[in-house]
């Protein structure tokens, strides 16, 4: 083939699991997120109960703890080590014990104590599952205060001011919903379409390189590696910017501050990505080693960019291996723009973080395998 | 020549193609070592310390100041700063100087010494849903204990019977405690998990490719064992290299990261041969599905996210649409780590979990049975 055609287009053409790449995979894969996340918050997890009081008090509580949409009370067992069985096998993700005389002191004013182990393992379950049952079970303790008081003989309004005398008002801020949906797929999608654009370098130059030898001055090689990857880099860009259409239509996400700067963001991640791929392949000169080194590379991104366990909160070697992946600047771009509505002042450092990925690129690209042999030894299909 | 010694000659032919492949090695070796100590890294603190908040304190009164030394007391949160409007309150959330934000209003004291229900506002950024989750805990505590304190007060005043003052301040407390991760650490949550992952995927990696190479030679007729012989070798062959391996990190990584395990050895031992048993025929049914030997890792490297929050520890099985939750049981990596877990972490006895080894049961079938037609189907060509 004429080197002037070892272009990008050329190599989609040639190249399936490259369109998909830079096409359809990566938009089905947010649809595969947003259907895992579709319910926003966890629903209806499983909940244990031993009733060891059987009184009309104690099934009130159930009920009143099978109203709230995040649990799901229908799991009665007759003994605590039988529901303690079930806890461990992962059958429920709590464990609700009502004493005995529960609801006998719950009519004298004694204060009667209920115990519900959650799963903890399963941390983000767990923690929801007890924060449902404590916010639940003080609406039903607040409930019981005004029936207490009634029956003392208070009047309604002192016996409601008298239950709950301080009401906190709690509001997210940036995610009026609490949605995980929102607040997950937005964050682990660019994680994820950081790997598409690795990937999709990669077997783009592994494939220029295996029909033919790059050109050996500079200035040569880095015309023809613009040829091959500017329409590489225009797809994934475009892609990145379908991907934020797929947020504001299926999540009803919407930015506080303006969408521009996050399309300048995904473009210099594109790039910078790119020459961290060049990079790679210039140093091992192998296509599955290089492979390899990308998934040690990128492959927990999502853990580093500090959006479940807080940067703040990382050792210093932590946050330096989170500081060399892209997607880290991008993500702290785009909670400063998307959410924030941060001013300009808070954008530009992310941005120009990302721009220093490009300074390893001439060396890459001088450094660059003059060529890939394909080994027939090693391919099913040539 | 015997069967053993062909046995023993095919061996050593599947022990080549997996140590004499510097890929492979890199993978099998490097890999599993390096990401044993990378995937643990962001969280070696384990639990999140302390978050910043501000507080706009519209009352200045006593009982507001000590609210305000409350919520600095909770473990989860400080007090950073006391800005003097909402707008410089926001100015700080918007440059992640401070990730919540609590309101005392005005008549604050006043209207609860006069018994008139007050409200206090809680904000928290929720772009970061674990510093969210201390902010909203802390304030909470705080405001929960000043309210206990004013209404114990209250009713003292008022000459109401200690007795009852317990039931009339709460008249019934749910204790929450969690189980099994006593200190709620990311650790304990994440690396269990993970780690599983890690095996999984490395193994999906080496076996494949090994498989896709092996099938290339094939191809091009050089000699190589039967079928039938080399597969069940190639399914040993990393079985064993795998329990070395799940050794290391459910025994060595575990104890160097604290990760509290609670399985009996047999019983771990058990239920790792039939985990990889699985993932390994898996991998190499995968090896029969895809042409060149990169795709494996292609696969591997874009199937690990949407995998970690299928599997369940991440996000709530129960939470998943039913399709998708029966639809991802069909990758050894889902039952084997809710399997791992149960035992290992929760405790619970080997034959507890009868769905986690049923469906691994069910997919050695589905996967062995594949690469038994396939290693029947090509001795009966070579036949004729």
């Amino acid at each position: 083939m004429e080197p002037t055609r070892l272009n990008g287009w050329q190599a989609l053409r040639s190249q399936p699991w490259l369109l998909a790449l830079v096409g359809w995979l990566p938009p089905l894969l947010a649809l595969l997120f947003i259907a895992v996340f579709e319910t926003g918050t966890p629903r209806s997890l499983p909940v244990g109960v031993v009733d060891l009081d059987h009184t009309s008090e104690s099934r009130s509580l159930q009920r009143y703890l099978d109203a709230s949409p995040a649990l799901d009370m229908l799991h009665p067992y007759p003994s605590a080590s039988e529901g303690a069985e079930a806890l461990q096998r992962g059958e429920v993700l709590a464990l609700l014990i009502i004493p005995r005389n529960f609801g006998r002191d719950l009519r004298l004013s004694l204060s009667p104590e209920a115990v519900a182990f959650y799963n903890s393992q399963y941390l983000l379950a767990g923690k929801f599952i007890s924060s449902a049952l404590t916010q639940s079970s003080m609406s039903f303790a607040a409930e019981a205060g005004v029936v207490l008081r009634l029956g003392q003989g208070y009047a309604l309004p002192q016996a409601v001011a008298a239950a709950a005398p301080v009401r906190p008002q709690i509001t997210s801020l940036y995610n009026a919903g609490m949605s995980y949906a929102r607040f997950l797929v937005t964050t682990i999608t660019p994680a994820l379409w950081q790997i598409v654009i690795v990937v999709a370098t990669l077997l783009t130059l592994c494939w220029r390189l295996e029909k033919a030898p790059l050109p050996t001055t500079f200035s040569a090689r880095s015309v023809s590696l613009w040829q091959l990857l500017t329409p590489i880099s225009l797809l994934l860009w475009l892609q990145g910017v379908i991907l934020l259409g797929m947020f504001y239509y299926f999540l009803g996400w919407s930015p506080e501050g303006s969408v521009a700067w996050l399309m300048v963001g995904m473009a210099l991640m594109v790039i910078a990505v790119q020459s961290m791929a060049t990079l790679i392949l210039a140093t091992v000169a192998n296509k599955i080693r290089a492979l390899s080194l990308c998934a040690a590379y990128l492959a927990p991104a999502f853990a580093f960019m500090g959006i479940t366990f807080p940067r703040g909160d990382m050792n210093i070697l932590a946050r330096t291996w989170g500081n060399l992946m892209p997607s880290t600047h991008y993500i702290e771009l785009q909670v400063a723009v998307a959410d924030h509505g941060a001013p300009l002042a808070t954008l530009l450092p992310p941005l120009l973080i990302l721009l220093l990925f490009l300074l390893p690129l001439p060396f890459a690209i001088h450094a660059l395998p003059k060529q890939l042999n394909i080994n027939p030894a090693e391919q099913v299909s040539s | 020549m015997n069967a053993w010694q062909r046995c023993w000659q095919a061996w050593q032919v599947e022990i080549a193609n997996i140590f004499a492949d510097r890929a492979v090695l890199l993978v099998i070796v490097g890999g599993l070592l390096f990401y044993a100590v990378l995937y643990p890294l962001p969280y070696h603190k384990s639990v999140p310390g302390e978050q910043a908040v501000a507080v706009v304190n519209h009352d200045h009164t006593h009982l507001a100041r000590q609210l305000i030394r409350m919520a600095d007391a909770a473990p989860q949160i400080r007090v950073a700063a006391q800005p003097s409007s909402m707008a410089e309150a926001e100015a700080l959330l918007a440059s992640d100087a401070v990730h919540g934000l609590l309101i005392i209003p005005s008549g604050f004291e006043r209207d609860i010494y006069l018994g008139r229900p007050t409200s206090l506002s809680f904000a928290g950024d929720a772009s970061y849903f674990l510093i969210y989750g201390n902010v909203v805990e802390g304030l909470l505590t705080a405001a929960t204990t000043l309210s206990v304190q004013t209404q114990l007060v209250g009713s003292l005043m008022k000459g109401e019977s200690p007795a009852q003052i317990p039931g009339q301040i709460m008249p019934m407390r749910l204790i929450t405690k969690p189980a099994f991760n006593p200190t709620s650490g990311y650790i304990n949550y994440i690396v269990p998990a993970v780690f599983v992952l890690i095996l999984h995927q490395t193994l999906l990696i080496a076996a494949g490719s090994v498989t896709i190479k092996d099938r290339a030679r094939r191809r091009l007729g050089q000699t190589a064992p039967s079928l039938a012989l080399a597969l069940p070798l190639r399914l040993f062959t990393f079985l064993l290299i795998y329990l070395l391996f799940a050794m290391l990190y459910f025994g060595f990584f575990f104890q160097l990261y604290g990760v509290p395990h609670a399985a009996a050895p047999s019983e771990l031992l058990a239920f790792s041969v039939l985990f990889f048993i699985s993932a390994t025929l898996f991998a190499i049914w995968l090896g029969y599905l895809l042409p060149r030997p990169e795709q494996p890792t292609v696969l591997v490297l874009l199937s690990s996210l949407p995998i970690v929050f299928t599997a369940g520890f991440a996000w709530p099985a129960e939470s998943l649409p039913k399709w998708l939750d029966i639809l991802t049981l069909l990758i050894p990596v889902k039952p084997g780590i809710q399997g791992f877990l149960a035992m290992n972490q929760m405790g619970a006895p080997l034959l507890s979990i009868g769905r986690e080894i049923s469906v691994l049961i069910g997919l050695c079938i589905l996967y062995g049975g594949w690469l038994c037609w396939l290693a029947w189907h090509q001795r009966k060509q070579s036949h004729c």
